[in-house]
C-alpha cells in the first residue's frame, strides 16, 4: 500500500568519512501517511544482491547530523521523521559498494497509531555505482 | 436553507504533498481558487514537529488561512499509544499528548479534533478542562472496519454519553455506507496478484446487501470455508482481509447519535465519469443528514491515491474537485426542494 514510498530513486551512493569510503547510503520516505518519532520505526532492512546487511550496521537519520542504531532509535522520541522528508539510511562497509551494478532491496516497517500489525513497504532497485 | 457546509481534508492532496508537486501554499492556493470554503488537517502530515511546530511554521500558518481566507474547521490527530516497542503508554502519558494537540488546535485556530478510531475512553474525563478552556471539542472517528460493533469504540461512546458534555463526540466517515467494494481497491490488488474468483466473492457479498466484517463476524471472525477455498496466495489474503475495512450499513444507524455526530468524512475512492462516487450515494447521505437538520460541515476525504497503480497518473486535484462539485449540487437540490 505505501510501497510506493519506500526507496527514493537515485538516492543509494557511497558516503566518505575521514577521506575513506565508509559505507553506502540511500534515502526513503515513510510507509505511512503522516509523521512519526523515530522510535515508532519498528524495523529497517537492507539486502544487497540477495544479501542481509548486518542489522548492527545501519544507521539512521533525519538530519544528518545525529545518526542512530536500529537499537538506539527505539527510545528516540522528540526527532519525527517527518511526512514527506527523507529518513536518510546508512550502511557502515568499508570500501561500500563496489563499482557497478547491485540490486539493492529495502524493506521500512512502522508502528501506526491504530492499526495493531506494523505497515512495511518494500522496494528494490538496481543501482549504479560509478 | 441548508446548514449542511463543505469543506476538504488536505490528506486528499497526500501524494501532491509528499512528492514535492505542491506545498502547503500551492494546496492552499489551489482549494481557495476552487471556492472551497473550509479545510480539514493532519497536523502530524503537514507541520513539521507536531504538536510543537516552530514559530516560523506557525507564523506561515497564519498567513496561508489569511490570504486564502480558508476556514480551518478539523484537526485530525492521532494518540501514539505505541511510541516505544516494549511498553503501551500509561494513562496520563495519553492524556499528556492530547492535551498538547488541544493547544496546538487551538492555535491553529481550529475548535474540533478528530480524534484516531480505537482511543481510549479513559482520555475523556481528564480532557474536559482542556477542552473547555482552549474551546476546542474532542470526536472520535468512525471508521468502517473499527466501527460500532468493536468494543473499544462503544467503551468511548458510553463514557461520552456518560460525562455529557458538549466538547465530546463522533466523526463519521462514510466508508461505512459503501454499496460497492471501491474498484479501485480490487483492481490494485488484481494487479498484485489477487484472484478474480476472490474479488468476485467480495463484490457478491455487497450485491447481496452485506459486506465482509459482517460476514467474517458471522463466522466467528474467521472467512466462510467457500472463501477459505478461493484463496491462494498472499495476494488474496491481503484483498480479503483488507475488505472488511468497508461497511453496507443503513444510514438509520446513525439515528440515534444524531445528537453527538460533530463532522463527516465524506470518504472517496473514486469519483466516475458520471459524476457519482463509485461506492457510496452522496444524494441519499446528504438527504438523510438534511431530514435530520444536521448543522455542521461535510468533509471531502479522497483515498483513493493509495490505489493507484504504479506508473499511472495521480489525479488527487480532480478527484477531489469532482467530489465537491457533486456535494454542491447536491445540497443545491436539497435547498431548492425547501422552496
Amino acid at each position: 500500500m505505501f510501497d510506493n514510498n519506500v526507496f527514493i530513486e537515485n538516492s543509494c551512493k557511497n558516503f566518505e568519512l575521514d577521506g575513506k569510503v565508509a559505507g553506502f547510503e540511500l534515502k526513503t520516505n515513510i510507509t505511512y501517511y503522516r509523521s512519526i518519532p523515530l522510535s515508532m520505526v519498528n524495523d529497517i532492512r537492507v539486502q544487497v544482491d540477495g544479501e542481509e546487511v548486518p542489522r548492527e550496521s545501519i544507521l539512521c537519520s533525519v538530519d544528518e547530523i545525529d545518526w542512530f542504531t536500529l537499537d538506539e532509535m527505539e527510545t528516540v522520541t522528540t526527532y519525527k521523521w517527518e511526512y514527506g522528508e527523507p529518513l536518510i539510511i546508512r550502511v557502515q562497509k568499508e570500501g561500500g559498494l563496489t563499482k557497478g551494478t547491485h540490486e539493492v532491496g529495502l524493506d521500512v516497517i512502522t508502528r501506526t497509531a491504530y492499526i495493531p500489525v506494523p505497515l512495511a513497504g518494500r522496494k528494490v532497485r538496481t543501482v549504479e555505482i560509478a | 436553507m441548508s446548514k449542511i457546509k463543505t469543506c476538504v481534508s488536505l490528506y486528499s492532496l497526500q501524494d501532491e504533498y509528499l512528492n514535492k508537486r505542491m506545498n502547503l501554499e500551492d494546496i492552499f492556493k489551489f482549494l481557495a481558487e476552487n471556492s472551497v470554503e473550509g479545510i480539514e488537517i493532519l497536523p502530524d502530515q503537514m507541520l513539521h514537529n507536531t504538536p510543537h511546530p516552530s514559530e516560523e511554521t506557525l507564523a506561515e500558518w497564519d498567513r496561508l488561512v489569511n490570504t486564502y481566507k480558508l476556514k480551518p474547521v478539523c484537526a485530525d490527530v492521532f494518540l501514539n499509544t505505541n511510541l516505544y516497542k516494549n511498553r503501551e503508554l500509561t494513562k496520563r502519558e495519553c492524556v499528556d499528548l492530547l492535551i498538547d494537540e488541544i493547544k496546538l488546535a487551538n492555535r491553529l485556530g481550529i475548535r474540533l479534533i478528530r480524534l484516531v478510531s480505537m482511543v481510549p475512553a479513559f482520555v475523556i474525563e481528564p480532557l474536559i478542562s482542556y477542552c473547555e478552556k482552549y474551546d476546542v471539542t474532542i470526536a472520535l472517528e468512525i471508521h468502517a472496519g473499527l466501527a460500532f460493533d468493536v468494543p473499544k469504540t462503544q467503551e468511548f461512546i458510553d463514557e461520552m454519553r456518560r460525562v455529557n458534555s458538549p466538547y465530546v463526540g463522533l466523526v463519521i466517515d462514510t466508508g461505512i455506507f459503501c454499496r460497492r467494494l471501491p474498484r479501485v481497491m480490487a483492481n490494485y490488488c488484481k494487479h498484485l496478484g489477487t484472484n478474480q474468483k476472490v474479488i468476485d466473492y467480495i463484490n457478491d457479498i455487497f450485491a447481496k446487501g452485506s459486506d465482509p466484517r459482517k460476514v467474517y463476524l458471522e463466522n466467528c471472525g474467521n472467512f466462510p470455508e467457500d472463501l477459505k477455498k478461493l484463496v491462494k496466495n498472499d495476494a488474496d489474503l491481503f484483498f480479503a482481509q483488507f475488505a472488511d475495512g468497508y461497511e453496507n450499513l443503513p444510514y438509520s444507524v446513525l439515528d440515534e447519535y444524531m445528537p453527538y455526530i460533530k463532522h463527516f468524512h465524506f470518504k472517496l475512492f473514486e469519483m466516475t465519469e458520471t459524476g457519482e462516487e463509485y461506492s457510496m450515494n452522496f444524494k441519499e447521505i446528504l438527504q438523510y443528514l438534511h431530514e435530520k437538520g444536521y448543522e455542521g460541515y461535510v468533509s471531502t476525504e479522497y483515498e483513493g491515491n493509495r490505489w493507484v497503480l504504479p506508473g499511472h497518473p495521480m489525479v488527487e486535484k480532480e478527484q477531489v474537485i469532482a467530489h465537491q462539485k457533486l456535494l454542491h449540487k447536491c445540497i443545491k437540490e436539497l435547498e431548492s426542494l425547501e422552496v
